[in-house]
């Protein structure tokens, strides 16, 4: 029996490549609240994540034949809709990373340690950090990706991806003691 | 990684708060799904006079440059040398073959039948290597010739190498011919 983790709805997926509608729905169905919260912490409003999550499904269904579990095909699927939606800020120059100041900090951010917090404060806190913070945060925490995959999402370097992850973090920390 | 990190990833689940408006969605994926991709296009450019006699002119163009670089390619050192190396590879691989096929046709504990099916199987190799020479001949840079001879020549090895298997496994021990590849 096939344990690994990348072939999770196998039976759905091929059904999918066939272009079997209903096993489509089903697949649909099994994703669209993970991928329309992921749309959302990274876009902020629910027009936005729709549009997005919508695209990403029909793209997903469309492309499915260049899946070849590589990876599970919820993060096959995820990696679109964070792909659609940062290339959807970028066009309207939304930051992705906080670039405004990191230009001028010559000395590295230094690692934050912090405690546990509880995770509806941590949620509400997210919101309130200003856009550049916010995907870089849901990116690492949230998404679970490492720094090197961040730098290729981001199209930035992996020591780029930590100092400016630190410095998201310290300020989410801040924002959270305000609380 | 701190505890603040651990805590949120061990517990990311619980940032799915939202739930998206399925049927809406939906309705909006399944609508670009069906949506056929638009026919392409038949432009018949062949009714334009303008374009038939530039095609005309391309066709020209082309014999002559094939003509041409046949020509001039038929004499290069490079396709010299590399033919050189191809004819010192094949011969190689045609005694390796010939060799192999007389132990067979010599070989005392074979049945008649088994052997006739064997060299019917070569024959037929024989003749597409024939057909592939052939056709190295007209094409010598074609790597997709290259490769066809060389897994007629592995296919023939293969044969042999089955039936002599098939020998020893049948055989007493001492029956050692298919060691000598």
């Amino acid at each position: 029996m096939e344990t690994d983790i990348r072939f999770t709805h196998q039976t759905l997926v091929e059904q999918c490549k066939k272009g079997n509608s209903s096993a489509q729905y089903e697949l649909y169905g099994l994703y669209v609240d993970a991928m329309f919260n992921v749309g959302l912490r990274f876009l902020g409003n629910t027009e936005d994540a729709e549009d997005i999550v919508q695209d990403s499904f029909v793209d997903a269904f469309k492309k499915l034949h260049s899946f070849k579990y590589e990876s599970s095909f919820g993060a096959w699927l995820k990696r679109i809709v964070i792909n659609k939606s940062i290339n959807h800020l970028r066009a309207k120059r939304i930051a992705v990373v906080p670039i405004a100041d990191h230009e001028f900090h010559l000395a590295e951010a230094e690692p934050v340690e912090a405690e546990a917090v509880d995770v509806k404060k941590v949620q509400l806190g997210i919101t309130q950090l200003p856009d550049g913070y916010r995907q870089i945060i849901s990116l690492y925490l949230i998404e679970g990706y490492d720094h090197v995959e961040i730098g290729e999402i981001l199209g930035v370097s992996t020591s780029t991806s930590k100092s400016q992850y630190h410095r998201a973090k310290k300020k989410l920390l801040e924002i959270i003691a305000g609380l | 990684m701190d505890n603040f990190e651990k805590h949120i990833r061990e517990n990311a689940a619980q940032f799915d708060t939202q739930k998206a408006d399925r049927a809406k969605l939906w309705e909006n994926i399944s609508a670009a799904l069906e949506q056929e991709p638009p026919a392409p296009k038949v432009l018949p450019l062949w009714k334009r006079p303008m374009l038939r006699i530039a095609a005309s002119v391309v066709l020209l163009l082309g014999i002559a440059g094939f003509i041409g670089l046949s020509v001039l390619s038929s004499s290069t050192t490079e396709t010299q040398y590399v033919s050189k190396e191809l004819l010192d590879i094949d011969q190689h691989y045609r005694g390796l073959v010939a060799y192999q096929v007389q132990l067979v046709q010599n070989n005392p504990n074979l049945a008649p039948a088994d052997k006739e099916e064997f060299l019917s199987f070569m024959d037929e190799l024989d003749a597409e290597y024939e057909v592939l020479r052939e056709e190295m001949r007209n094409n010598l840079d074609n790597e997709r010739v290259l490769e066809a001879i060389v897994a007629n020549y592995k296919k023939r090895i293969e044969l042999i190498e089955n039936l002599l298997q098939q020998l020893n496994d049948a055989k007493q021990p001492d029956d050692e011919y298919g060691y000598t590849l």
